[in-house]
Protein backbone atom coordinates (compact mmCIF):
# COMPACT_ATOMS: atom_id res chain seq x y z
CA UNK A 1 0.00 0.00 0.00
CA UNK A 2 1.23 3.57 -0.72
CA UNK A 3 1.16 6.12 1.72
CA UNK A 4 -1.42 8.61 1.41
CA UNK A 5 -0.59 11.61 -0.89
CA UNK A 6 -2.21 15.11 -0.46
CA UNK A 7 -2.15 16.75 -3.28
CA UNK A 8 0.63 20.25 -2.42
CA UNK A 9 -0.12 21.57 -6.02
CA UNK A 10 -2.59 21.78 -8.79
CA UNK A 11 -0.75 19.54 -11.10
CA UNK A 12 -0.59 16.85 -8.59
CA UNK A 13 -3.73 17.12 -7.83
CA UNK A 14 -5.44 16.91 -11.13
CA UNK A 15 -2.77 13.95 -11.21
CA UNK A 16 -4.88 12.28 -8.64
CA UNK A 17 -8.36 13.24 -9.72
CA UNK A 18 -7.20 11.06 -13.03
CA UNK A 19 -6.56 8.06 -11.08
CA UNK A 20 -10.01 8.57 -8.24
CA UNK A 21 -12.55 6.04 -8.49
CA UNK A 22 -15.16 7.60 -11.00
CA UNK A 23 -18.70 6.51 -11.57
CA UNK A 24 -18.02 6.18 -15.04
CA UNK A 25 -15.21 4.87 -15.33
CA UNK A 26 -11.53 5.52 -17.50
CA UNK A 27 -10.98 2.53 -19.84
CA UNK A 28 -8.78 0.34 -18.31
CA UNK A 29 -4.45 0.50 -18.36
CA UNK A 30 -3.01 -3.21 -19.14
CA UNK A 31 0.52 -3.66 -17.81
CA UNK A 32 2.16 -6.06 -19.24
CA UNK A 33 5.02 -7.93 -17.35
CA UNK A 34 7.59 -10.53 -17.69
CA UNK A 35 8.93 -12.72 -15.15
CA UNK A 36 12.54 -13.92 -14.64
CA UNK A 37 12.01 -16.64 -17.35
CA UNK A 38 10.15 -15.47 -20.20
CA UNK A 39 10.88 -17.88 -23.68
CA UNK A 40 11.24 -15.78 -26.39
CA UNK A 41 7.90 -17.34 -27.85
CA UNK A 42 5.84 -15.56 -24.97
CA UNK A 43 7.80 -12.52 -24.98
CA UNK A 44 6.62 -12.08 -28.82
CA UNK A 45 3.26 -13.26 -27.69
CA UNK A 46 3.33 -10.35 -25.32
CA UNK A 47 4.60 -7.88 -28.03
CA UNK A 48 1.67 -8.74 -29.92
CA UNK A 49 -1.18 -8.54 -27.68
CA UNK A 50 0.87 -5.21 -26.57
CA UNK A 51 0.24 -4.30 -30.42
CA UNK A 52 -3.25 -4.91 -30.41
CA UNK A 53 -3.67 -2.81 -26.86
CA UNK A 54 -2.28 0.10 -27.67
CA UNK A 55 -3.17 2.90 -26.40
CA UNK A 56 -4.17 1.68 -23.32
CA UNK A 57 -1.58 0.00 -22.38
CA UNK A 58 1.97 -0.41 -20.80
CA UNK A 59 5.13 -2.63 -21.15
CA UNK A 60 7.76 -3.45 -19.12
CA UNK A 61 10.58 -5.30 -20.28
CA UNK A 62 12.82 -6.12 -17.10
CA UNK A 63 12.39 -9.22 -15.48
CA UNK A 64 10.37 -9.86 -12.18
CA UNK A 65 10.44 -12.52 -9.93
CA UNK A 66 6.40 -12.94 -9.60
CA UNK A 67 4.74 -16.18 -9.07
CA UNK A 68 1.07 -14.38 -9.56
CA UNK A 69 -0.71 -17.78 -7.87
CA UNK A 70 1.49 -17.94 -5.10
CA UNK A 71 2.03 -14.22 -4.11
CA UNK A 72 -0.10 -11.50 -6.13
CA UNK A 73 1.87 -8.47 -4.33
CA UNK A 74 3.99 -7.46 -6.43
CA UNK A 75 1.34 -7.51 -9.11
CA UNK A 76 -1.07 -5.72 -7.03
CA UNK A 77 2.23 -3.13 -6.35
CA UNK A 78 2.85 -2.76 -10.63
CA UNK A 79 -0.77 -2.35 -10.82
CA UNK A 80 -1.27 0.61 -8.09
CA UNK A 81 1.88 2.12 -9.49
CA UNK A 82 0.82 2.43 -12.72
CA UNK A 83 -2.78 2.69 -12.49
CA UNK A 84 -3.39 -0.39 -14.54
CA UNK A 85 -6.67 -2.62 -13.82
CA UNK A 86 -5.39 -5.47 -16.26
CA UNK A 87 -2.30 -7.22 -16.05
CA UNK A 88 -0.45 -9.70 -18.55
CA UNK A 89 2.44 -11.17 -17.45
CA UNK A 90 4.82 -13.76 -19.01
CA UNK A 91 6.64 -16.51 -17.89
CA UNK A 92 8.18 -19.95 -19.03
CA UNK A 93 8.99 -23.22 -17.34
CA UNK A 94 9.55 -26.98 -17.69
CA UNK A 95 6.33 -27.65 -15.92
CA UNK A 96 4.03 -24.80 -17.44
CA UNK A 97 5.86 -23.38 -21.00
CA UNK A 98 4.73 -20.18 -22.49
CA UNK A 99 2.25 -19.50 -19.99
CA UNK A 100 0.57 -15.81 -20.22
CA UNK A 101 -1.20 -15.24 -16.84
CA UNK A 102 -4.10 -12.77 -17.06
CA UNK A 103 -4.82 -10.30 -14.00
CA UNK A 104 -7.90 -8.20 -13.54
CA UNK A 105 -7.78 -5.77 -10.46
CA UNK A 106 -10.53 -4.20 -8.29
CA UNK A 107 -9.65 -1.44 -6.38
CA UNK A 108 -5.40 -2.32 -6.86
CA UNK A 109 -5.79 -5.84 -5.67
CA UNK A 110 -6.03 -8.61 -7.66
CA UNK A 111 -9.86 -9.97 -8.53
CA UNK A 112 -9.45 -12.83 -10.84
CA UNK A 113 -6.35 -14.52 -12.67
CA UNK A 114 -6.79 -17.00 -15.05
CA UNK A 115 -3.42 -18.85 -16.66
CA UNK A 116 -3.49 -19.38 -20.35
CA UNK A 117 -0.76 -21.65 -21.95
CA UNK A 118 0.29 -20.70 -25.39
CA UNK A 119 0.64 -23.33 -28.04
CA UNK A 120 4.23 -22.67 -29.50
CA UNK A 121 3.78 -24.74 -32.94
CA UNK A 122 0.82 -22.94 -34.10
CA UNK A 123 1.78 -19.51 -32.35
CA UNK A 124 2.40 -16.94 -35.29
CA UNK A 125 3.12 -13.52 -34.62
CA UNK A 126 1.27 -10.08 -36.22
CA UNK A 127 5.14 -9.56 -38.01
CA UNK A 128 4.61 -12.88 -39.45
CA UNK A 129 1.67 -12.16 -41.78
CA UNK A 130 3.00 -10.10 -44.69
CA UNK A 131 0.30 -7.95 -44.93
CA UNK A 132 -1.40 -4.55 -44.57
CA UNK A 133 -2.00 -4.19 -40.62
CA UNK A 134 -4.62 -1.92 -39.41
CA UNK A 135 -4.19 1.69 -37.57
CA UNK A 136 -3.21 1.78 -34.11
CA UNK A 137 -6.08 2.44 -31.48
CA UNK A 138 -9.22 1.20 -33.48
CA UNK A 139 -11.67 -0.45 -31.89
CA UNK A 140 -12.21 -4.25 -32.78
CA UNK A 141 -15.03 -6.15 -33.43
CA UNK A 142 -15.52 -9.20 -31.32
CA UNK A 143 -16.94 -12.81 -31.80
CA UNK A 144 -17.10 -15.71 -29.44
CA UNK A 145 -17.74 -18.85 -31.26
CA UNK A 146 -18.51 -22.35 -29.55
CA UNK A 147 -20.75 -23.76 -27.23
CA UNK A 148 -17.72 -23.20 -24.41
CA UNK A 149 -18.47 -19.90 -23.90
CA UNK A 150 -21.88 -20.21 -23.47
CA UNK A 151 -22.05 -22.02 -19.84
CA UNK A 152 -24.57 -20.49 -17.62
CA UNK A 153 -22.06 -21.69 -14.92
CA UNK A 154 -18.74 -19.42 -14.39
CA UNK A 155 -15.80 -21.71 -15.41
CA UNK A 156 -12.67 -21.17 -16.98
CA UNK A 157 -13.73 -20.59 -20.70
CA UNK A 158 -16.77 -17.77 -19.32
CA UNK A 159 -13.69 -16.28 -17.47
CA UNK A 160 -11.47 -16.07 -20.53
CA UNK A 161 -14.16 -14.51 -22.24
CA UNK A 162 -14.82 -12.07 -19.68
CA UNK A 163 -10.56 -11.61 -19.77
CA UNK A 164 -11.09 -10.82 -23.57
CA UNK A 165 -13.95 -8.20 -23.22
CA UNK A 166 -12.05 -6.36 -21.23
CA UNK A 167 -8.70 -6.30 -22.89
CA UNK A 168 -10.28 -5.99 -26.66
CA UNK A 169 -12.91 -3.07 -25.01
CA UNK A 170 -11.00 -0.60 -25.92
CA UNK A 171 -12.02 2.89 -25.29
CA UNK A 172 -15.74 3.61 -24.88
CA UNK A 173 -17.76 5.05 -27.43
CA UNK A 174 -21.15 5.49 -28.47
CA UNK A 175 -20.53 6.70 -32.17
CA UNK A 176 -18.35 4.46 -34.29
CA UNK A 177 -17.28 5.57 -37.13
CA UNK A 178 -18.26 2.93 -40.14
CA UNK A 179 -14.81 3.37 -41.42
CA UNK A 180 -13.32 2.46 -38.06
CA UNK A 181 -14.53 -1.12 -37.96
CA UNK A 182 -11.51 -2.48 -39.88
CA UNK A 183 -10.50 -6.26 -37.84
CA UNK A 184 -12.32 -8.65 -35.37
CA UNK A 185 -11.24 -10.53 -32.72
CA UNK A 186 -12.54 -13.82 -32.80
CA UNK A 187 -12.10 -16.15 -30.36
CA UNK A 188 -13.20 -19.99 -30.76
CA UNK A 189 -13.11 -22.86 -28.55
CA UNK A 190 -14.27 -27.13 -29.65
CA UNK A 191 -17.27 -28.26 -27.45
CA UNK A 192 -16.18 -29.89 -23.96
CA UNK A 193 -16.22 -33.57 -24.19
CA UNK A 194 -16.98 -35.27 -21.26
CA UNK A 195 -14.10 -38.37 -20.94
CA UNK A 196 -11.05 -36.01 -22.76
CA UNK A 197 -7.80 -36.11 -21.42
CA UNK A 198 -7.58 -32.42 -21.85
CA UNK A 199 -10.01 -29.62 -22.35
CA UNK A 200 -10.48 -27.87 -26.09
CA UNK A 201 -7.96 -25.09 -26.76
CA UNK A 202 -8.87 -21.69 -27.06
CA UNK A 203 -8.35 -19.93 -30.65
CA UNK A 204 -7.55 -16.80 -30.72
CA UNK A 205 -7.69 -15.51 -34.42
CA UNK A 206 -7.08 -11.63 -35.56
CA UNK A 207 -9.05 -10.81 -39.16
CA UNK A 208 -8.90 -7.61 -40.99
CA UNK A 209 -12.27 -7.06 -42.45
CA UNK A 210 -13.30 -6.44 -46.43
CA UNK A 211 -15.82 -5.60 -47.73
CA UNK A 212 -17.26 -6.32 -51.09
CA UNK A 213 -20.32 -5.07 -53.24
CA UNK A 214 -23.02 -7.64 -52.64
CA UNK A 215 -25.94 -5.91 -54.84
CA UNK A 216 -28.34 -5.59 -51.97
CA UNK A 217 -27.95 -3.02 -49.14
CA UNK A 218 -25.87 -5.18 -46.81
CA UNK A 219 -22.08 -5.35 -47.81
CA UNK A 220 -20.14 -9.14 -48.32
CA UNK A 221 -17.98 -9.68 -45.31
CA UNK A 222 -14.44 -11.35 -46.48
CA UNK A 223 -11.64 -11.85 -43.81
CA UNK A 224 -7.90 -11.58 -43.77
CA UNK A 225 -5.99 -13.02 -41.05
CA UNK A 226 -4.18 -10.51 -39.78
CA UNK A 227 -2.00 -12.09 -36.52
CA UNK A 228 -1.20 -12.99 -34.54
CA UNK A 229 -2.14 -16.15 -34.23
CA UNK A 230 -2.63 -17.75 -30.82
CA UNK A 231 -4.13 -21.31 -29.37
CA UNK A 232 -4.36 -21.59 -25.30
CA UNK A 233 -5.02 -24.12 -23.03
CA UNK A 234 -6.19 -23.13 -19.73
CA UNK A 235 -3.89 -23.47 -17.13
CA UNK A 236 -4.67 -22.43 -13.43
CA UNK A 237 -6.95 -19.97 -12.43
CA UNK A 238 -8.27 -18.05 -9.51
CA UNK A 239 -11.91 -17.17 -9.76
CA UNK A 240 -12.70 -13.67 -8.22
CA UNK A 241 -14.28 -13.72 -4.19
CA UNK A 242 -17.69 -13.82 -4.52
CA UNK A 243 -18.34 -10.82 -1.80
CA UNK A 244 -15.58 -8.80 -3.69
CA UNK A 245 -17.17 -9.81 -7.05
CA UNK A 246 -20.05 -8.51 -6.39
CA UNK A 247 -18.85 -5.38 -4.96
CA UNK A 248 -17.04 -4.79 -8.77
CA UNK A 249 -20.50 -5.65 -10.65
CA UNK A 250 -21.93 -2.54 -8.72
CA UNK A 251 -23.04 0.28 -11.25
CA UNK A 252 -23.42 3.88 -10.37
CA UNK A 253 -26.81 5.07 -10.16
CA UNK A 254 -27.37 7.07 -13.58
CA UNK A 255 -29.35 10.50 -13.33
CA UNK A 256 -31.60 8.46 -16.52
CA UNK A 257 -34.59 8.30 -15.42
CA UNK A 258 -35.47 4.99 -13.68
CA UNK A 259 -38.76 3.07 -14.93
CA UNK A 260 -41.51 3.21 -12.52
CA UNK A 261 -43.00 0.08 -11.20
CA UNK A 262 -46.50 -1.23 -12.31
CA UNK A 263 -46.35 1.11 -15.51
CA UNK A 264 -46.10 -0.79 -18.82
CA UNK A 265 -46.89 -0.21 -22.53
CA UNK A 266 -48.09 -2.45 -24.80
CA UNK A 267 -47.13 -2.89 -28.12
CA UNK A 268 -50.32 -0.65 -29.23
CA UNK A 269 -48.63 1.93 -27.45
CA UNK A 270 -51.01 2.19 -25.11
CA UNK A 271 -49.99 2.42 -21.12
CA UNK A 272 -51.10 0.05 -18.69
CA UNK A 273 -50.89 0.97 -15.02
CA UNK A 274 -51.59 -1.58 -12.50
CA UNK A 275 -52.96 -0.10 -8.94
CA UNK A 276 -53.57 -2.21 -5.64
CA UNK A 277 -56.87 -1.39 -3.94
CA UNK A 278 -57.43 -1.50 -0.34
CA UNK A 279 -59.57 -4.98 0.98
CA UNK A 280 -63.35 -4.40 0.64
CA UNK A 281 -65.28 -4.26 3.20
CA UNK A 282 -67.94 -6.29 2.35
CA UNK A 283 -69.96 -5.42 4.84
CA UNK A 284 -70.94 -1.88 3.05
CA UNK A 285 -71.81 -3.36 -0.02
CA UNK A 286 -74.90 -2.38 -1.69
CA UNK A 287 -76.97 -5.43 -2.41
CA UNK A 288 -80.11 -5.33 -4.03
CA UNK A 289 -83.04 -3.05 -3.13
CA UNK A 290 -86.13 -4.17 -1.57
CA UNK A 291 -89.21 -1.51 -0.55
CA UNK A 292 -89.27 -3.58 2.58
CA UNK A 293 -85.79 -2.99 3.61
CA UNK A 294 -86.08 0.30 2.99
CA UNK A 295 -85.74 2.40 6.62
CA UNK A 296 -87.68 5.35 7.10
CA UNK A 297 -86.16 8.85 6.26
CA UNK A 298 -88.61 10.90 6.39
CA UNK A 299 -89.10 10.78 10.69
CA UNK A 300 -84.81 9.82 11.51
CA UNK A 301 -83.75 12.16 9.23
CA UNK A 302 -85.93 15.02 10.56
CA UNK A 303 -85.08 14.68 14.23
CA UNK A 304 -81.17 14.18 13.51
CA UNK A 305 -80.80 17.55 11.07
CA UNK A 306 -82.24 19.55 13.97
CA UNK A 307 -79.87 18.43 16.72
CA UNK A 308 -76.64 19.02 14.54
CA UNK A 309 -78.32 22.82 13.76
CA UNK A 310 -78.35 23.13 17.35
CA UNK A 311 -75.10 21.76 18.38
CA UNK A 312 -73.18 24.24 15.73
CA UNK A 313 -74.95 27.01 16.89
CA UNK A 314 -73.98 26.17 20.56
CA UNK A 315 -70.84 25.18 19.23
CA UNK A 316 -70.09 28.95 17.78
CA UNK A 317 -71.43 30.79 20.60
CA UNK A 318 -69.22 28.49 22.89
CA UNK A 319 -66.07 30.38 20.69
CA UNK A 320 -67.32 33.98 20.93
CA UNK A 321 -67.21 33.25 24.69
CA UNK A 322 -63.99 32.23 24.62
CA UNK A 323 -62.58 35.02 22.80
CA UNK A 324 -64.45 37.32 24.72
CA UNK A 325 -62.80 36.05 27.93
CA UNK B 1 -23.70 -21.54 -44.09
CA UNK B 2 -24.47 -18.88 -45.78
CA UNK B 3 -27.60 -18.72 -47.85
CA UNK B 4 -27.26 -18.16 -51.88
CA UNK B 5 -29.16 -15.72 -52.74
CA UNK B 6 -29.02 -16.06 -56.46
CA UNK B 7 -26.17 -16.30 -59.17
CA UNK B 8 -24.75 -12.78 -59.68
CA UNK B 9 -25.70 -11.73 -56.01
CA UNK B 10 -23.11 -12.66 -53.10
CA UNK B 11 -24.62 -13.89 -50.02
CA UNK B 12 -24.98 -11.64 -47.05
CA UNK B 13 -27.19 -13.46 -44.71
CA UNK B 14 -26.00 -15.99 -42.03
CA UNK B 15 -27.99 -18.94 -41.39
CA UNK B 16 -27.09 -20.78 -38.04
CA UNK B 17 -29.08 -23.47 -36.29
CA UNK B 18 -29.19 -21.25 -33.05
CA UNK B 19 -28.94 -17.45 -33.82
CA UNK B 20 -26.42 -15.30 -32.62
CA UNK B 21 -26.62 -13.00 -29.99
CA UNK B 22 -25.13 -9.33 -29.55
CA UNK B 23 -24.17 -6.65 -27.51
CA UNK B 24 -23.76 -4.14 -30.28
CA UNK B 25 -22.20 -1.58 -27.59
CA UNK B 26 -19.00 -3.74 -27.47
CA UNK B 27 -19.43 -4.86 -30.50
CA UNK B 28 -19.50 -8.12 -29.93
CA UNK B 29 -21.26 -11.31 -31.51
CA UNK B 30 -21.94 -14.20 -29.40
CA UNK B 31 -22.07 -17.38 -31.35
CA UNK B 32 -23.53 -20.37 -29.29
CA UNK B 33 -23.11 -23.19 -31.82
CA UNK B 34 -21.03 -25.91 -31.88
CA UNK B 35 -17.68 -25.16 -33.65
CA UNK B 36 -17.62 -27.25 -36.51
CA UNK B 37 -13.66 -28.38 -37.57
CA UNK B 38 -13.93 -31.19 -40.03
CA UNK B 39 -10.11 -32.01 -39.44
CA UNK B 40 -6.48 -30.92 -38.01
CA UNK B 41 -5.40 -29.24 -40.98
CA UNK B 42 -8.79 -27.77 -41.71
CA UNK B 43 -8.72 -25.80 -38.53
CA UNK B 44 -7.54 -22.33 -40.05
CA UNK B 45 -10.14 -22.53 -42.95
CA UNK B 46 -12.60 -23.69 -40.56
CA UNK B 47 -12.04 -20.83 -38.13
CA UNK B 48 -11.22 -18.58 -40.69
CA UNK B 49 -15.42 -19.36 -42.21
CA UNK B 50 -17.21 -19.05 -38.84
CA UNK B 51 -14.92 -15.74 -38.00
CA UNK B 52 -16.09 -14.51 -41.65
CA UNK B 53 -19.92 -15.65 -40.51
CA UNK B 54 -19.47 -13.74 -36.92
CA UNK B 55 -17.99 -10.86 -38.75
CA UNK B 56 -20.83 -10.66 -41.10
CA UNK B 57 -23.70 -11.38 -38.60
CA UNK B 58 -21.95 -8.63 -36.58
CA UNK B 59 -21.82 -5.95 -39.50
CA UNK B 60 -25.32 -6.91 -40.18
CA UNK B 61 -26.90 -6.51 -37.18
CA UNK B 62 -24.96 -2.95 -36.78
CA UNK B 63 -26.03 -1.87 -40.17
CA UNK B 64 -29.72 -2.90 -39.52
CA UNK B 65 -30.47 -1.83 -36.20
CA UNK B 66 -28.18 0.86 -35.32
CA UNK B 67 -28.90 4.44 -36.38
CA UNK B 68 -26.51 5.75 -38.85
CA UNK B 69 -25.56 9.72 -39.20
CA UNK B 70 -23.65 10.99 -42.39
CA UNK B 71 -21.53 13.79 -41.16
CA UNK B 72 -18.35 15.35 -43.01
CA UNK B 73 -15.88 13.45 -40.80
CA UNK B 74 -17.42 9.82 -42.21
CA UNK B 75 -20.38 7.75 -41.52
CA UNK B 76 -21.36 7.51 -37.93
CA UNK B 77 -23.37 4.74 -36.17
CA UNK B 78 -24.75 5.34 -33.04
CA UNK B 79 -23.89 2.30 -30.44
CA UNK B 80 -26.59 1.04 -27.81
CA UNK B 81 -25.54 0.86 -24.30
CA UNK B 82 -23.34 -2.03 -23.52
CA UNK B 83 -25.09 -4.71 -21.87
CA UNK B 84 -22.36 -7.08 -20.97
CA UNK B 85 -21.30 -6.97 -17.15
CA UNK B 86 -18.00 -6.47 -16.86
CA UNK B 87 -16.40 -6.04 -13.28
CA UNK B 88 -14.97 -2.22 -12.24
CA UNK B 89 -11.58 -1.08 -11.93
CA UNK B 90 -12.15 0.70 -9.05
CA UNK B 91 -14.82 0.40 -6.32
CA UNK B 92 -17.47 3.33 -6.67
CA UNK B 93 -17.25 6.65 -5.32
CA UNK B 94 -18.73 7.44 -1.69
CA UNK B 95 -21.50 9.68 -1.82
CA UNK B 96 -20.02 13.34 -0.83
CA UNK B 97 -20.49 14.17 3.01
CA UNK B 98 -22.92 17.15 3.63
CA UNK B 99 -21.09 20.72 4.04
CA UNK B 100 -22.34 21.94 7.75
CA UNK B 101 -24.12 24.63 5.71
CA UNK B 102 -25.81 21.66 3.86
CA UNK B 103 -26.69 19.83 7.32
CA UNK B 104 -28.11 22.94 8.91
CA UNK B 105 -29.87 24.09 5.78
CA UNK B 106 -31.83 20.35 5.82
CA UNK B 107 -32.14 20.61 9.58
CA UNK B 108 -33.94 23.72 9.23
CA UNK B 109 -35.80 23.64 6.59
CA UNK B 110 -33.97 25.91 4.55
CA UNK B 111 -33.99 26.23 1.04
CA UNK B 112 -31.68 27.67 -2.12
CA UNK B 113 -33.48 30.51 -3.43
CA UNK B 114 -35.52 30.05 -6.89
CA UNK B 115 -34.60 31.60 -9.74
CA UNK B 116 -37.97 34.36 -9.56
CA UNK B 117 -36.33 34.96 -5.91
CA UNK B 118 -32.92 36.00 -7.21
CA UNK B 119 -34.33 38.59 -9.65
CA UNK B 120 -33.34 42.08 -8.36
CA UNK B 121 -36.53 43.89 -10.18
CA UNK B 122 -40.58 43.20 -8.91
CA UNK B 123 -43.53 44.79 -10.16
CA UNK B 124 -45.28 46.76 -8.02
CA UNK B 125 -49.24 46.22 -8.67
CA UNK B 126 -50.76 49.32 -7.77
CA UNK B 127 -48.37 51.42 -10.01
CA UNK B 128 -48.11 48.99 -12.46
CA UNK B 129 -44.18 49.38 -12.92
CA UNK B 130 -41.26 47.93 -12.11
CA UNK B 131 -39.50 48.83 -9.52
CA UNK B 132 -36.25 47.37 -7.43
CA UNK B 133 -36.63 45.06 -4.42
CA UNK B 134 -33.79 47.74 -2.86
CA UNK B 135 -31.63 50.83 -3.66
CA UNK B 136 -33.34 53.66 -5.33
CA UNK B 137 -36.43 53.86 -5.45
CA UNK B 138 -36.34 50.51 -3.87
CA UNK B 139 -39.56 48.15 -3.14
CA UNK B 140 -37.99 48.17 0.24
CA UNK B 141 -38.98 52.24 0.96
CA UNK B 142 -42.47 51.21 0.39
CA UNK B 143 -44.44 53.86 2.61
CA UNK B 144 -41.73 56.00 3.39
CA UNK B 145 -42.14 59.68 2.34
CA UNK B 146 -46.02 59.08 2.87
CA UNK B 147 -47.27 62.43 3.99
CA UNK B 148 -50.10 60.84 5.90
CA UNK B 149 -49.71 57.83 8.39
CA UNK B 150 -52.29 56.34 10.48
CA UNK B 151 -50.99 55.95 13.50
CA UNK B 152 -51.54 52.90 15.90
CA UNK B 153 -52.64 54.31 19.67
CA UNK B 154 -51.65 51.49 21.72
CA UNK B 155 -47.83 51.98 20.14
CA UNK B 156 -47.90 55.25 20.39
CA UNK B 157 -48.75 54.79 23.84
CA UNK B 158 -45.72 52.70 24.27
CA UNK B 159 -43.19 55.00 22.06
CA UNK B 160 -40.21 55.81 24.29
CA UNK B 161 -39.13 59.22 25.37
CA UNK B 162 -37.56 61.30 23.14
CA UNK B 163 -38.35 59.53 19.79
CA UNK B 164 -41.04 59.85 17.09
CA UNK B 165 -42.37 58.24 14.36
CA UNK B 166 -40.64 60.12 12.05
CA UNK B 167 -38.28 58.12 9.99
CA UNK B 168 -39.69 54.41 11.64
CA UNK B 169 -39.07 53.03 8.76
CA UNK B 170 -35.91 53.82 7.61
CA UNK B 171 -34.04 53.39 11.04
CA UNK B 172 -35.81 49.78 11.03
CA UNK B 173 -33.90 49.33 7.54
CA UNK B 174 -30.39 50.97 8.48
CA UNK B 175 -30.67 48.52 11.57
CA UNK B 176 -31.49 45.26 9.50
CA UNK B 177 -28.19 45.99 7.07
CA UNK B 178 -26.34 46.63 10.84
CA UNK B 179 -27.84 43.04 12.04
CA UNK B 180 -26.64 41.33 8.82
CA UNK B 181 -23.15 42.66 9.27
CA UNK B 182 -22.75 41.88 12.61
CA UNK B 183 -24.27 38.34 12.07
CA UNK B 184 -21.35 37.95 9.15
CA UNK B 185 -18.42 39.27 10.93
CA UNK B 186 -19.76 37.09 13.89
CA UNK B 187 -19.57 33.91 11.52
CA UNK B 188 -16.59 34.64 9.81
CA UNK B 189 -14.82 34.88 13.78
CA UNK B 190 -16.57 31.49 14.05
CA UNK B 191 -14.58 29.88 11.00
CA UNK B 192 -11.83 30.87 11.60
CA UNK B 193 -11.34 29.60 15.27
CA UNK B 194 -12.86 26.04 14.04
CA UNK B 195 -9.78 26.07 12.07
CA UNK B 196 -10.99 27.54 8.41
CA UNK B 197 -8.79 29.81 6.06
Amino acid sequence: MLRQIKPRNARSKRALDKKAPKAIENPKTALFLRGTSCSQITQNALTDLYQLRIPLAKKFTKKNEIHPFEDPSSLEFFSEKNDAGILVFGSSNKKRPHAITLARCFGHKILDMLELNLDADTFRTLAQFKNKKCAVGLKPMLVFSGTPFESPVSDEYTLAKSFFIDFFKGEPADKVDVEGLQYIVSVSAQDIVDGAESKPQIHLRVYLIKTKKSGQKLPRVEVEEMGPRMDFRVGRVREADESVLKEAMRRARTSAERPKKNISTDIVGDKIGRIHLGKQDLSELQTRKMKGLKRSRDVVDDDFDDEMEDEVVSEEEGKKKSRRN
Amino acid sequence: MAEVQGPSKLPVVVQKPTPYTFDLGLLMAEDPNPLLISSKDNLEDDLAATARDGAQALLNQLLSTCPIQSTPSGVLLSLPEISTRLPREKPLPPPKAQTTWEKFAAKKGIKGKTAEQKKKMVYDDNTGEWVPKWGYKGANKAGENDWIVEVDPRKEAERKEGTERQGDGRRERKEKVRRNERMQRANERKSRKNGGK
